[in-house]
């Protein structure tokens, strides 16, 4: 198989006329890299007999976190489309490798676009590189998401703030060697960069998850935990605004993920259809199998086109909050389906081979992650509504 | 005087095969074989015709350059219709170099050789043996003819004549030859092969394999991570494009995915069945039966299933 | 030590479709660097590493195969040269003459890399050609270069044996794949390897082809595959008895 296609690149040539030679050729290495060196080991990341340190930093190396970053900070200084279809490519060459990856860049992005000069000085450069790994710790055990309501607290005290509180199910967590922390001060929630080791942070025991395993998901516990006041991120009081801006691109390229997952899945799939015989033919001559390959394949392109509507968007400086919300509501239910189907396809293969449900459990996590689907159609409709005022 | 197909290898078992191939491009040609020797006559070679002796080169000292050199003198001098050798590592580097020399075309690893009388055509894979193309060249010619792809010829050479060409110096120096290790296994003779791939876990755990191997009287091979990448068995069990083409009776594929690479060497085996854990794995394509399951359940199985048939 | 490095940009045989006729699509079929190419690529930048010097790349293709030049930069050659020419209608030998007259004229070569074959053709023809056209000694089927001043020392992997030889520099020499294991190009040498030189050549020009026919390619069809697609299921015991059973009505056995 080859993971960058001829469709991803007609795709890149439709977006980027100009010079969408040059992004295939990054999209195709990275491709081929992750196709040799990553997709092999993805049975034993989510079986937990490969870590995830070598293969994430083998892809740091390669570039991967570079892609969407100024070339004054080190980066490759390509548009936000090129990155999100290498999260995809990543999504089908392992999702948990792809999660860890997302969240860490996301975070980069906050510091490039929210951090001091100085700031950006001593974290992006590292984190693209992969020198220092991103976590990203804004939920909470009680109020989720709502970073309005986050009972995290910093309290500033002789040139430094003191953190109390915890953050929930937070990807890296443990692993990191930088996080952004969202807490309240007494002028509303805040954004930090914290760097451990720190006396008063603590991380919880390793999750166990439904998928997604290759990745390491924590509790990270602050108590009294010391932030130096030069790692407060652009103002007090605004970080809601921050971890708003920060998960709607990350929005975008959850979608991506789950178009990645769901290609493999279906890919595996068809390949099974054309082989199994039932009944003395192959089961991909049924109509009901060719339901699901054409309602697959259509649910694929669909949330492609999205995510890359919502990057070509964000490329031109435009608002892109619901189409990003959009992407992720449809790539990650459409994932939903396409992974179950590829079970049902399989049969008792399907039900029993880890290969082929792992892709629904890792797919399940991410109508839930980065933003609920209930939540994000508020937004979209709440969009919707104001427009038509 | 009729026109001369020439035949050398530095194989002689090679030489006996390639002598069958001569006769099919002679008969088409009116032609005669000729089988070449340089430096000194190798008895053991058979083949219609008569025997060629290119005196100048000591025949221990036959390296492909001085192969090469040596045939190409000869040559311009007898002007053979074609020169064809086996393709085997050193026989592709003669042949190429021969060509070179005489600016003419090669042919390379073909069979199914004919003659319409003005040149010679013959059949090869390409693009990893998915597709069969059928070549031609015109006489003058020279031709690697694939190994194993035609039975060694019977007949004693007739007359000898014999050719100085003087001596022939080489410009690199040999100086080593060792026998690659644990050998022993001649895959292309084998008419069973069990096969074993990156199914496998660990190097001791080929000792199943082998076992196997040993049960079924047939020969342990490899795809080619295990002996290129890791090194757990010497190269010559390696079966694929770059390494021995083999077609036995039953080759029976272990935890081998199947890429075309693979493929290649081991597609005209009469009896392929496979074991794969991956239901999707190539090679299930390449396969007349599988079995989708563990290495490490199914070969004790078949172990125990053998020995109880015995 | 002024290396270069032989590469083709090859019909990507995994992708290769076959036409209804059974002949196989080669108009517009993907194609990539020939995949043993990677490792002569390597030999020469792990020469370069240890000696000095500049890696020369040098291609014979259309403008399609462009890329694979390109991707010889990536991992890290120093400049490119791409000899011209429509490769599906020429033979190893034509091959092998334009490319020794685009390295005569780029001067010296100490050390000449090629693969020991195309991934897609596989002749493995080429490569002494080359050497046979320079002039310069020729050793095949490397799996270990040494290079000490002039003097090197190959061990060439013959199919059950390993020889030593010693040749001086300049030689020519074909690397087999367990060599080494080739560099992927990280993202930024991608990038940058646009902006290396790539001198283009008409192979018409720098070596005309004459009167010479060489080999030709009369047809291609594809290879029948008529395995039986049998799947056998049940537990392993099972599996294994049935499995048995049908090699024993097939006659093969032992």
């Amino acid at each position: 198989m080859t993971i960058f296609t001829a469709e991803h690149r007609q795709l890149m040539q439709m977006l980027h006329p100009g010079r969408h030679q040059e992004y295939s050729d990054v999209l195709t290495s990275l491709g081929s890299f992750m196709e040799k060196e990553l997709l092999p080991l993805s049975p034993k990341l989510d079986s937990g007999d490969e870590p995830i340190d070598r293969p994430r930093s083998a892809l740091f190396a390669q570039g991967m976190s570079l892609i969407p970053f100024p070339a004054q900070y080190g980066g490759l200084g390509l548009p936000f489309s090129v990155y999100a279809m290498a999260v995809e490519l990543l999504g089908t060459a392992d999702a948990s490798v792809a999660l860890s990856v997302e969240i860490h860049n996301a975070v980069a992005e906050g510091v490039l676009r929210f951090g001091s000069e100085p700031q950006r000085e001593r974290y992006l450069g590292p984190m693209i590189t992969g020198r220092r790994l991103a976590s990203f710790a804004l939920t909470e055990p009680a109020s989720g998401s709502d970073a309005g309501n986050m009972a995290t607290t910093a309290e500033k005290r002789a040139g430094e703030y003191v953190v109390n509180g915890s953050k929930m199910f937070i990807t890296n967590a443990g692993e990191a060697n930088v996080y952004l922390v969202f807490a309240k001060t007494s002028k509303g929630p805040s954004c930090f960069l914290l760097e451990p080791p720190s006396a008063g942070l603590k991380f919880g025991a390793e999750l166990k998850k439904l998928g997604m395993r290759g990745s390491k998901t924590r509790e990270v516990i602050f108590s009294d935990c010391r932030i130096p006041e030069e790692n407060l991120v652009g103002e007090e009081g605004k970080g809601a605004d921050y971890a708003k801006a920060i998960l709607h691109g990350a929005r975008i390229v959850v979608a991506a993920l789950n178009v990645g997952i769901s290609q493999l899945a279906y890919d595996k799939a068809l390949a099974y259809a054309r082989q199994r015989h039932a009944f003395g033919r192959t089961i991909s001559d049924f109509q009901l199998v060719r339901e699901k390959i054409a309602d697959t394949k259509t649910g694929i392109n669909a949330g492609r086109l999205l995510y890359l509507y919502a990057s070509r968007i964000k490329e031109l400086g435009g608002d892109y909050s619901s189409e990003a919300s959009q992407a992720k509501v449809f790539a990650t239910e459409m994932s939903l389906k396409a992974c179950d189907d590829a079970i049902q396809i399989h049969g008792g293969y399907g039900y029993t081979t880890e290969d082929i449900h792992r892709h629904w459990r890792d797919a399940r996590l991410l109508t839930i992650g980065e933003g609920t689907s209930e939540v994000l159609r508020m937004l979209i409709s709440r969009r919707e509504l104001a427009r038509a005022q | 005087m009729s026109g001369q197909v020439w035949v050398y290898s530095e194989s002689e078992p090679v030489a006996n095969e390639v002598a069958t191939a001569a006769a099919a491009v002679a008969q088409g040609a009116s032609a005669e074989v000729r089988m070449v020797d340089i430096g000194s006559v190798r008895p053991a070679t058979r083949g219609s015709g008569g025997r060629l002796l290119l005196k100048g080169p000591a025949g221990h000292e036959v390296s492909p350059a001085v192969a090469a050199e040596a045939l190409a003198r000869a040559a311009k001098d007898l002007a053979p219709l074609a020169v064809l050798l086996g393709a085997t590592r050193d026989g592709r580097e003669v042949a190429s170099r021969l060509a070179a020399k005489l600016g003419i075309g090669c042919m390379a690893e073909v069979a199914g050789l004919a003659s319409d009388g003005q040149g010679m055509t013959g059949e090869r894979n390409v693009f990893a043996g998915k597709v069969v193309a059928k070549v031609r060249c015109q006489f003058p010619a020279v031709a690697t003819v694939k190994v194993g792809a035609y039975p060694k010829a019977a007949a004693q050479p007739g007359e000898s004549q014999e050719k100085d060409v003087g001596p022939v110096s080489d410009q690199t120096k040999t100086v080593g030859r060792e026998k690659k290790p644990a050998g022993a296994v001649d895959l292309r003779s084998a008419k069973v092969i069990v096969s074993a791939g990156r199914g496998v876990k660990k190097k001791e755990d080929l000792a199943i394999l082998a076992e196997l191997a040993t049960a079924m009287r047939g020969a342990l091979g490899c795809s080619r991570p295990l002996s290129a990448d890791l090194g757990w068995l010497p190269e010559e069990h390696h079966i694929g494009l770059t390494g021995v083409t083999v077609k036995p009776d039953l080759y029976l594929a272990v935890g081998i995915s199947g890429q075309l690479q693979h493929v290649a060497g081991m597609k005209d085996s009469k009896v392929v069945a496979s074991i794969n854990t991956d239901k999707d794995a190539p090679i299930f394509q390449a396969s007349d039966y599988g079995i989708v399951g563990d290495l490490y359940q199914v070969i004790p199985a078949l172990e125990r299933a053998l020995a109880a048939r015995r | 030590m002024k290396i270069a490095v032989c590469v083709k940009h090859a019909v990507d045989e995994a992708e290769l479709k076959i036409g209804p006729g059974g002949s196989p699509l080669l108009a517009g079929a993907a194609g990539k660097m020939s995949t043993f190419d990677k490792n002569a690529v390597e030999e020469g930048l792990r020469l370069k590493a240890a000696h000095q010097g500049e890696v020369v790349v040098f291609m014979v293709g259309g403008t399609e195969s462009k890329k694979t030049l390109k991707e010889a930069l990536a991992m890290g050659a120093d400049r490119g040269v791409l000899v011209t020419a429509d490769t599906v209608a020429i033979d190893a030998l034509r091959t092998a003459t334009m490319l020794a007259a685009a390295m005569k004229r780029s001067g010296r070569f100490d050390v000449v890399i090629c693969s020991e074959g195309a991934s897609d053709t596989y002749t493995g023809q080429v490569p002494p050609m080359v050497g046979e056209l320079l002039g310069i000694p020729y050793v095949g089927y490397a799996r270990k270069i040494e290079i000490d001043g002039k003097a090197a020392k190959i061990e060439r992997s013959l199919e059950d044996s390993v020889e030593s030889v010693e040749a001086a520099v300049p030689f020519a020499t074909s690397v087999v794949s367990e060599i080494n294991d080739p560099r992927y190009p990280t993202l930024i040498q991608i990038m940058q390897a646009s902006k290396k030189p790539v001198e283009e050549l008409n192979g018409e020009e720098i070596a005309p082809a004459g009167s010479r026919r060489g080999v030709e390619v009369l047809s291609m069809s594809s290879q029948p595959t008529a395995r039986k697609h049998v799947m056998i299921d049940g537990s392993p015991d099972e599996a294994a008895a049935k499995l048995l059973d049908a090699l024993s009505k097939e006659g093969v056995l032992k």
